[in-house]
């Protein structure tokens, strides 16, 4: 088998900028959709999973959140919750899906739903920083042994981050696993993870449940995470 | 130790290695931070501890105060509250001498940098009277909400304005619209400062018994200005709407004196007759030092209060968060992004709001303590100072490589 390098470890930070507007109610949420420039929908579809914490948060992008919460358009959040960025090819393809669900809403209500004052979605652009920590992981067995440890800014570079990086859109770690020879159902199942739809530390104990079950001596993760 | 070993202690190792890593990004970048006091303030608490750290890490970081005379400073105070849209009233020679002012300080200052952090408005003017060359980019950093500014006020920042390349923000819903990028850092607590650093319990026991607070029962806390916007009335008749149903509970609210400021006293005054004879509602007036005070009660509370109706950032929310403390919040400014509803306490809208949270919360003691623990790590995740560095090394990383796609430094 031909030499593979070690899986490099990067972090990220996300550089947040304010654009200067906000949405008060559901028009200008469709305004800002058809204007805004493509990091803010990044940030409020995708990158928005770094300001999150907390299981159990009802929906994966701010747009779902904000009009659960603020809206009370319970059945517009349920259909923009299940828009999946990841799934299209581009940012324009995501931008037509959401405004074309935004516009069918608006065509079918009487009235145009307001937020109270001091709810108003104010509208992000961000950047992601990424850098290389120099840490090195040369093995499966370092690699899972490194897992529970990683920061979720780490999960998210090389989870989310690779989905749009890549071309084949597979994140990096499935594909570095792949490349050294890893059991192929524990490549194939790291891939399968909806990671869409949880959080990063949720996805951190997903893809550890992954590889406890495919590894020869789970005890390597049980050691680090007792 | 170094300072920053001891974070590391709090943050974890990793942390603060990748702290190490971006500056190392930054190489021996000459920053200067710019602002109007040396002590007091929140702003000075913060240069405080990030110049040394920004050292550290091998930044070559100074940091530079302003001087002016009484009159500067009345007209500043009240260019800070009217940037917050309070209503105020400056004549033309107010804000001649703000322009008079920063001349002189640029004069005086060190401000050969690559780069210059200029905090709040009063030093605003300092690039119009700096030689051009001297100083790599100016960046402006505004700690106040100025979303709503008194239009005069604002129509003079804005002309300071536009000599930055850059500003920074605590959050979105501050800002307003301006040329130049507008980034958004959040605050953050210290969590080895006396406000926030572990204590022994047989301080916090003598410091509730000293103020007379029975240690054995429930207390529930609000520390904050005796303000209008801080609903200090609005906590006490949550406090009377429970009390029926928990005899034993017990109110604190906690704050400075209001000696210069004539609202203050107004409000302090209603406040305490609506306290009236209660002995187990207290209104404490604390000296401005009483870090470890404050940082007693708030380890002594069973949920802390924070009924704000118009909020900065709330970084009293912050600190009883990071002493694992469920908060019940007033929907507003920086606590929405705080208090979130069953995970770390919960946010309210009208007393009686509040009065339902708090029983439901005293009733479920599982509850509160699972709630405790998650705002302590959500703290430690997004509120603690080193996320604070973080992010302004970031920022400082994009200013070097303005873009829109992803960077790798």
């Amino acid at each position: 088998m031909a030499y593979v390098e070690p899986f490099a470890l990067f972090d990220c930070s996300l550089a947040r900028q304010a654009i200067g507007s906000s949405c008060s109610n559901l028009r200008d949420l469709l305004e800002a959709l058809r204007s805004a420039p493509d990091t803010v929908l990044e940030h409020h579809m995708m990158r928005c999973a770094l300001d999150d914490h907390f299981e159990l948060y009802e929906f994966p992008n701010d747009l779902a959140r904000w009009c659960w919460d603020a809206l009370g358009d319970r059945l517009l959040a349920e259909q923009l919750g299940l828009v999946d960025p990841y799934q299209h090819p581009s940012m324009a393809s995501v931008r037509s899906v959401l405004v074309n669900m935004i516009e069918d809403r608006l065509w079918g209500l009487e009235r145009v739903p307001w937020c109270r004052p001091g709810l108003e979605l104010h509208l992000i652009s961000s950047r992601v920083i990424a850098f290389d920590t120099g840490e090195r992981l040369g093995t499966l067995a370092a690699f899972a042994q490194a897992l529970p440890g990683m920061s979720v800014r780490s999960l998210y570079f090389h989870v989310h981050e690779s989905r749009r990086r890549r071309r084949e859109g597979a994140d990096d770690f499935s594909t570095w696993l792949e490349l050294i020879g890893a059991d192929a159902a524990l490549v194939n199942r790291l891939r399968a993870v909806d990671f869409y739809f949880l959080n990063l530390n949720q996805l951190r104990q997903e893809f550890i449940d992954a590889f406890r079950y495919h590894l020869a001596d789970p005890n390597i993760l049980l050691k680090v995470t007792a | 130790m170094k300072m920053l070993d001891r974070y590391e202690e709090v943050v974890g190792p990793a942390e603060v290695q990748r702290l190490r890593q971006l500056a190392a990004r930054l190489g021996q970048r000459r920053i200067v931070h710019v602002n109007s006091t040396r002590s007091g303030g929140g702003v000075a608490e913060i240069l405080g501890w990030m110049i040394p750290l920004m050292q550290e890490l091998g930044l070559n970081a100074s940091w530079e105060v302003i001087e002016g005379s009484a009159d500067f400073y009345r007209v500043t105070k009240t260019l800070h509250n009217g940037l917050q849209g309070l209503p105020i009233i400056l004549r033309p020679a107010d804000f001649d001498l703000h322009l008079e002012n920063n001349r002189e300080n640029a004069r005086r200052l060190n401000l050969e940098a690559d780069i210059v952090f200029v905090h709040d408005p009063q030093p605003a003017f300092l690039p119009r009277f700096t030689p051009k060359g001297k100083v790599g980019r100016w960046v402006w950093r505004c700690h106040i909400d100025a979303s709503r500014p008194n239009r005069s006020v604002w129509k003079h920042v804005e002309k300071a304005v536009l000599d930055y390349q850059a500003t920074i923000f605590s959050m979105a819903a501050f800002t307003r619209p301006l040329p130049c990028p507008m980034f958004l850092i959040p605050p953050a607590i210290d969590p080895l400062s006396d406000k926030n650093i572990s204590l022994s319990e047989e301080e916090r026991m003598e410091t509730v018994r000293r103020l007379g607070i029975d240690p054995d029962r429930p207390l529930l806390l609000q520390v904050s200005r005796f303000d209008r916007f801080k609903d200090p009335l609005g906590v006490i008749a949550a406090y009377r709407l429970v009390k029926p149903y928990q005899p034993n509970l017990q109110l604190v609210l906690a704050g400075g004196p209001a000696d210069d400021d004539p609202e203050g006293s107004e409000v302090l005054r209603e406040v305490m007759d609506r306290a009236g004879q209660d002995p187990d509602l207290k209104i404490l007036l604390l000296p401005p030092d009483s870090h470890r005070t404050i940082n007693a009660l708030q380890r002594s509370a069973i949920i802390v209060l924070q009924k704000s109706v118009k909020e900065g950032f709330g970084l009293t929310v912050t600190e009883a968060l990071w002493k694992g403390k469920p908060v019940i919040g007033g929907a507003c400014g920086g606590i929405t992004l705080q208090v979130h509803d069953y995970h770390t306490g919960f946010l309210v809208h009208s007393p009686e709001g509040a009065a339902y949270r708090i029983r439901y919360l005293l009733r479920y003691a599982d509850k509160r303590r699972r709630m405790g623990r998650t705002g302590h790590e959500f703290v430690r995740e997004h509120f603690l100072l080193t996320r604070h560095l973080r992010d302004y090394l970031t920022t400082l990383l994009c200013l070097d490589d303005p873009g829109e796609g992803a960077l790798v430094a």
